[in-house]
């Protein structure tokens, strides 16, 4: 029972990033229609720059501000230079550019900054667990988690409240109309851009905060494709569910499967499940059901 | 794009010349010009260097072939091809190694050709198993469950039980004279050569002779409007899995054709890297079949090239070297995206275009 609560408070807790960064990839298709392969190499990126200024003595907050400022500009460039010229290309080329993309960060990462796993020194986290109740949580992944929920809202907030978040929402409901009210779809687009690389800037530094920062990362921020589809490629509350119920799946897979299946059945269990789950529900949860006619 | 316009004169009379593959004495020439510098005159000539690039470019020609069979005939877009190639492989070398031949099969040397034959079919039911969502999803969704055949097969079940089988960790040493096709031992590059590439004719001979029939055709309504091609009569479910078969069955050829070019094989020959860059092969190379082997030709000289500019670099800079496969990687993104960007219809539109210009000569249409 004991291992029972702590796989499912592990599993929440690092579901709560997984939804931070589903959050951004969702942005990104509600808003420009673009399936965003990157986004592995995005966390990636993430977690690497907030590493670099905290090892530049930064305090830890601070070289996430920095990150999201990163984020802000990355994000505006890789829209203005790659995907605005694409607006209305078919789905595979649209898809594949983002696919060259995650190359073109992968190979500049690794060029940055090498391939060895690299720890953030001193540990921002102290490495004893806490305790409430019975239950022992992991410092790490407490802090992370309250950090990813904390920008969430903020996200959210953001979408929901500002003008900025308002116009974005107009357009991801309908362009044609957004754009008779005046609003800019072209800044729209660079929004939701700037938007994910922030939220998956931010989701790889906590990621990197766990075991360290190398190139799996990169594949822990894959996991997102997995909890959209769960959640519904277009649904923001869908994310939430989505991203927590892949954290949960993959540790109660890693806790419970591990002895039938030995090795990577963590890693896999996911995308098993995807697959799987989309022969039953391809729309997922809460996804608008396409109608096709002829 | 598929027709080119023919040189005035030139008409065709009944349908089976019009869906002839050599129309005209002049592409009837150039073609057997091209086998006989492919079949003679490249191995004379090429040395072992520049062999060796020209198996990496059949073994990725007979990948793409597959890729663009699902994606440019089918419309099923697939991230995951690499994991149907690594299943022949895996299946021809455990085939080889493991399976209790009886004496005659091994001294006439036919256990290779019939290994190839039952991985391509091995991994042409392994990719219907993975195509079945196909059903029910395609698209985005489609690119999905391809990924996740990628992980399942290749980072799971390949990596964690397969390469256990023999108990001798990762890889599978392949004892040089092991792969042998009647009484040649296929251990020089030459000889992988003429493997590679009489495997690739009768590839492209197979794809290029389906595509013209019935299969073809429905294959090619379901890629244009799926809706309409089953008002038109066609099953939709029967003819996209036929076609995850047959992309399938030559992935499984190209897999267990790369064998012989291998010492040893592990599971990191095959990552989803390989699966992505079989799909912007044939992005860059353009639509048919000449565009995936275009597309091949393209992307290993383009390579090639690269790192023959980076090793006289690396006398003033040392470290180019261990830096190239990152600069690969960005460089392989770019092109992606620069083709897209700037080219969507690959080189093979440009080829046809070319081949219009002279066929037409001296007039513009």
């Amino acid at each position: 029972m004991e291992l029972f609560l702590m796989t499912l408070t592990t599993g929440i807790m690092v579901g709560g990033i997984y939804a931070l960064v589903a959050l951004g990839w969702v942005l990104i298709y509600k808003c420009s229609g673009v399936l965003n392969l990157a986004m592995g190499e995005l966390t990636l990126f993430g977690a690497y720059t907030t590493l670099s200024f905290y090892m530049l003595g930064i305090p830890f907050i601070l070289s996430i501000l920095c990150t999201l400022i990163i984020g802000i500009i990355l994000g505006i460039l890789v829209e203005r230079i790659f995907l605005d010229r694409l607006i209305g290309e078919p789905i595979l080329a649209v898809i594949m550019v983002t696919v060259g993309l995650s190359f073109f960060f992968k190979g500049l990462i690794e060029f940055i900054w090498g391939t060895d796993t690299r720890v953030f020194t001193p540990a921002i986290f102290s490495l004893k667990p806490f305790t409430i109740g019975f239950l022992k949580i992991s410092t790490v992944y407490f802090w992370s988690f309250v950090l990813a929920i904390v920008l969430f809202l903020i996200f959210v907030a953001f979408f929901k409240y500002t003008r900025w978040g308002l116009s974005m929402q107009a357009t991801a409901d309908d362009e044609t109309a957004a754009l008779s009210l005046g609003v800019s779809a072209r800044f729209v687009y660079a929004a939701s851009w700037a938007i994910a690389f922030m939220a998956a800037g931010v989701g790889g530094a906590l990621l990197g905060n766990i075991n360290g920062v190398n190139i799996s990362v990169g594949y822990l921020g894959l996991l997102v494709l997995p909890a959209v589809v769960l959640g519904g490629l277009n649904s923001v509350p869908g994310a939430v569910v989505g991203g927590i119920t892949i954290g949960v799946l993959q540790n109660f897979a890693g806790t419970y499967l591990d002895a039938f299946f030995p090795g990577g059945v963590k890693e896999i269990f996911p995308f098993a499940f995807m697959a799987i789950f989309l022969l039953f529900m391809p729309y997922g949860l809460w996804g608008w059901i396409k109608i096709e006619r002829m | 794009m598929t027709k080119v316009w023919l040189p005035c004169g030139h008409y065709h009379e009944n349908y089976a010349k019009d869906q002839g593959w050599w129309q005209t004495p002049v592409i009837k020439g150039k073609m057997i010009l091209l086998l006989f510098i492919v079949f003679v005159v490249f191995p004379l000539t090429l040395s072992g260097y520049w062999l060796s690039v020209a198996n990496m470019i059949g073994y990725t020609a007979l990948g793409a072939l597959g890729v663009q069979l699902l994606i440019g005939y089918a419309g099923l877009i697939t991230l995951g091809h690499a994991a149907f190639i690594a299943v022949g492989a895996y299946t021809s070398t455990l085939l080889i190694l493991k399976f209790p031949w009886p004496e005659f099969i091994v001294t006439l040397g036919l256990a290779y050709p019939i290994s190839i034959l039952v991985a391509a079919i091995v991994a042409g039911l392994w990719s219907v198993l993975f195509g079945l969502p196909c059903v029910r999803v395609k698209g985005f969704y489609l690119i999905l469950t391809t990924m996740a055949a990628q992980f399942i097969t290749v980072d799971f079940i390949l990596t964690q039980y397969v390469s256990k089988i023999g108990g001798r960790g990762q890889a599978f040493s392949l004892p040089p004279g092991t792969i042998k096709i009647g009484p040649w031992v296929i251990d020089t590059d030459l000889r992988v050569y003429f493997l590679m590439i009489t495997l690739l004719v009768l590839t492209v001979m197979l794809m290029a002779n389906l595509l013209r029939t019935r299969v073809g055709r429905a294959w090619v309504a379901i890629r244009d409007n799926d809706i309409a091609a089953e008002t038109l009569g066609i099953s939709i479910v029967r003819y996209k899995l036929l076609n995850f078969f047959v992309a399938g069955f030559i992935g499984g050829i190209a897999g267990a054709c790369w064998v012989a070019n291998l010492a040893a094989l592990s599971p990191e020959h095959f990552p989803w890297f390989w699966s992505l860059w079989l799909v912007g092969v044939i992005l860059i190379g353009g639509a048919g079949i000449d565009g995936a082997i275009f597309g091949s030709i393209f992307m290993v000289m383009v390579m090639e090239l690269l790192q023959m500019a980076a090793i006289p670099l690396s006398e003033y800079w040392p470290r180019i070297l261990i830096f190239f496969a990152f600069i690969k990687d960005m460089a392989f993104g770019l092109a992606i995206c620069a083709f897209l960007i700037y080219e969507p219809r690959g080189i093979s539109y440009r080829w046809w275009q070319i081949k219009n210009y002279f066929n037409l000569w001296p007039f513009s249409y």
